[in-house]
């Protein structure tokens, strides 16, 4: 599988198509660190950053799924022996895209943005949560992708509707069951994460998860 | 390799493609598929190569190694032709040098530094045939392999279908040029209204021949033919 993952980096990164969400995250890199980050506060502004990020994340997947043409992901499919794993391949480079960008959105704000550099433990804490960001938006990404959404109207609209729409029902009293951006977001802000990372770390992956299987299994009829 | 009672459509909205499809392809055989535009060649071509699954029924004794060559090779990618069927090659796992003796065979070779979306629909078409062919595959299905090839490939590519069916491989070709007509021991398959009808051996060759009689005596006539074991049809009922 790892030679697919390795074509499809490639026909990514050869199709320019990759400059759209680095571009993305440099623009949001400008917003967030435009005024330097005030000691102690590093953590939440991680924090803010990995709720914002899944949309750059989503965009990143969707258009690194969406570079090959139809017809060769029926080739990838014969030469790869079966569907499953071409699917899987497409999941990896995708995840493999955004945890470069997750790098990125890491290690910038410490060259530029923070005042003072975070503790060992807050850039460990940072790093998860932007990990948590990295795969729920890989997961709608892949789930608006032009096999499952053809028309790139309805997969755009989803794309970002479905953002917001998790973005709000976080917010709602049933957020920690939902994808807890917001919960994640303030209890970064608050300092109470270590209390709440289990809990969020699971629902987190648990949508991630049911995102991309629902993802796996819907592309079983629409190569 | 078996199909039983298939059936296939897109989506639970869609008209089914194929109903209750029933059929055994043996190792070594060649097959030709013809049917109309539409008629579900292609999707029939992907249910074999394991791309969809059916709806309906099932498929036994799938192979391992499957060669696929699209009607029409994505010619929109970033690569050259020979950066391309490496990579191929290497989600294949076989050696690179394969994709030398193919495009030599296929008269290829000055083509493989040239960019993929610079090649003519022929020059696509034999790139899309050496990735298919780059494993020796236990099947290899070409959707409409003859379009767009020059003469020369046009007669290499039975020879390197009988030496797969030779080696044990089953080659299923859909043909609407139907280069594959005089294939020895090629089977047939018809596509047509969601089934598929098999024809063994060498395909009968047939004509339609009208006969003009009497009104009166059109029943009579209908008749005998058939009792000569003709198939016949009525045209017009009354002609003045």
């Amino acid at each position: 599988m790892i030679p697919l993952v390795r074509f499809k980096l490639a026909a990514y990164a050869r199709s320019h198509r990759l400059l759209q969400p680095v571009i993305a995250l440099f623009a949001m890199m400008v917003v967030f660190y435009s005024s330097p980050i005030p000691a102690g506060k590093e953590l939440s502004s991680y924090g803010d950053s990995a709720g914002l990020l899944i949309l750059v994340f989503a965009w990143a997947a969707r258009s690194l799924l969406d570079t090959e043409p139809p017809t060769q992901r029926l080739i990838s499919m014969t030469a790869a022996g079966r569907p499953g794993r071409e699917v899987g391949a497409g999941l990896l480079a995708a995840l493999a895209v955004n945890l470069g960008l997750t790098a990125i959105a890491v290690a910038l704000p410490l060259v530029h943005g923070f005042t003072a550099l975070p503790t060992p433990g807050d850039l460990l804490r940072g790093l998860g949560l932007h990990l948590l960001g990295l795969s729920v938006g890989t997961a709608l990404g892949a789930l608006t992708s032009k096999p499952i959404m053809p028309s790139p109207a309805v997969s755009l609209l989803v794309l970002f509707g479905g953002y917001l729409a998790m973005l709000l029902l976080s917010l709602t009293p049933v957020g920690g069951f939902t994808v807890p951006i917001m919960p994640w977001m303030r209890a970064a802000n608050t300092g109470g994460l270590d209390a709440a990372l289990l809990p969020l770390t699971a629902a987190t992956l648990f949508w991630a998860s049911a995102g991309m299987t629902l993802y796996a299994r819907l592309r079983r009829t629409r190569p | 390799m078996r199909l039983s009672e298939v059936c296939f459509r897109y989506s639970r909205r869609d008209p089914w493609v194929l109903r209750d499809v029933e059929l055994a392809l043996r190792p070594g055989s060649v097959v030709e598929v013809t049917g109309c535009n539409g008629a579900g060649k292609s999707t029939l071509l992907r249910l074999l190569a394991g791309i969809v699954p059916p709806s309906r029924g099932s498929i036994f004794g799938q192979p391992r190694t499957v060669g696929y060559a699209p009607d029409v090779f994505p010619v929109n990618q970033p690569f050259t032709a020979m950066a391309y069927l490496t990579h191929l090659a290497g989600i294949r796992d076989v050696s690179p040098t394969r994709i030398g003796e193919l495009a030599g065979r296929l008269d290829a070779a000055p083509l493989l530094d040239r960019q993929l979306g610079d090649l003519s629909k022929g020059s696509a078409q034999k790139v899309g045939l050496i990735q298919s062919l780059l494993a020796r595959p236990d099947l290899l299905i070409l959707d409409e392999p003859f379009a767009g090839l020059d003469a020369h490939t046009r007669g290499e590519l039975p020879a390197i279908i009988g030496e797969i069916a030779a080696a044990g491989g089953t080659v299923v070709v859909s043909d609407h040029q139907n280069q594959l007509d005089t294939f020895p021991g090629a089977e047939h398959w018809l596509v047509g209204g969601g089934t598929v009808a098999v024809e063994a051996g060498e395909r009968p060759r047939q004509a339609v021949i009208e006969v003009l009689v009497d009104a009166d005596r059109a029943d009579e006539v209908e008749q005998r033919l058939q009792a000569d074991g003709y198939t016949t049809r009525r045209t017009a009922r009354w002609t003045a």
